[in-house]
């Protein structure tokens, strides 16, 4: 049984629905216990929505590509997007809230604070703003990204299964 | 007793029931759309004046919730933070069984009050 499953999507928002079942079935089949699928899939949705919310996807063939990974000890998420300048205010906000979720030894701590500040915005604002947040808290995942020379962003989550 | 209402939008659905000292919102299915908040919002906003306007306790029952995402949560914990500040009396049910619901509900103590005015029942 292979153990990465790769899926190339539109950047479509209907999209994610499907890629969440096919992860679900992914992960079930490893084994793996319900919270630690459940939380994964949650993970993969809220890499995927930032991906199709921000990426930059200038051809009618282009895609968000989505990897999973289970190893003996992690497991691995990664979603991967075009980038252009337009993404550049998205890609600063993206280091710095990776940045200062890491800053907190408990992401719990990281997770209540920004529930806080997102609680004070106005009622119409429309930025949810609690994605990376609650991926770190809620995933119990390690965060980071880079950009290659092609300019495609990666996004990867890794969870620590012992 | 008040007809039920029921709001849907893609795979979530909320319904909306009165009784004489209630009136509760029951979430069911998946929250998975871009602006959740479109949907969402006006149906809090307007059940919370309801309340207000009958003196009576607003209920968020999301047990048979399956799945939100981070922008659902969003108008959730905004309307929570004005009742906080306010007189609305709320109720946030969960299913502390569900570790997902126990992980992003029971953060959700900060908007309580002392008195029990806004509360949280997992």
């Amino acid at each position: 049984m292979a153990n990465s499953m790769k899926v190339a999507i539109k950047p479509d928002w209907d999209e994610i629905e499907t890629v969440r079942g096919q992860a679900s079935q992914f992960l079930e089949q490893r084994g793996l216990s319900t919270n630690v699928v459940k939380s994964m899939v949650m993970v993969l949705s809220e890499l995927v929505e930032n991906s199709i919310k921000y990426g930059s996807f200038p051809h009618p063939d282009s895609t968000v590509d989505i990897c999973l990974e289970v190893g003996p000890r992690i497991i691995t998420t990664e979603v991967s997007n075009a980038v252009d300048e337009a993404c550049l205010r998205h890609l600063q906000n993206l280091d710095r809230m990776i940045q200062w979720v890491r800053g907190y030894q408990d992401p719990f701590e990281a997770y209540v604070e920004r529930l806080e500040e997102v609680a004070k915005r106005p009622l119409h604002d429309e930025e949810s703003g609690l994605g990376i947040v609650r991926i770190a808290y809620e995933g119990k995942v390690l965060l980071d990204f880079f950009v290659n020379e092609d300019d495609l962003l990666t996004v990867s989550a890794v969870r620590n299964l012992t | 007793m008040v007809k039920p209402k029921v709001y849907s939008s893609n795979l979530l659905s909320i319904d909306v029931h009165e009784d004489e000292s209630t009136i509760t919102a029951e979430w069911k299915g998946k929250s998975i759309e871009r602006e959740p908040h479109k949907f969402i919002t006006p149906i809090l906003v307007r059940e919370i004046k309801k309340c207000s306007d009958r003196d009576k306790r607003l209920i968020l029952d999301f047990r048979r919730l399956e799945y939100m995402n981070s922008s659902t949560i969003t108008p959730i914990i905004k309307i929570l933070e004005r009742a906080k500040r306010g007189t609305t009396r709320i109720t946030v049910r969960y299913d502390q069984a569900q570790k997902w619901q126990e992980l992003i509900f029971s953060a959700l103590t900060i908007f309580t009050t002392k008195d029990d005015r806004v509360e949280l029942v997992g």
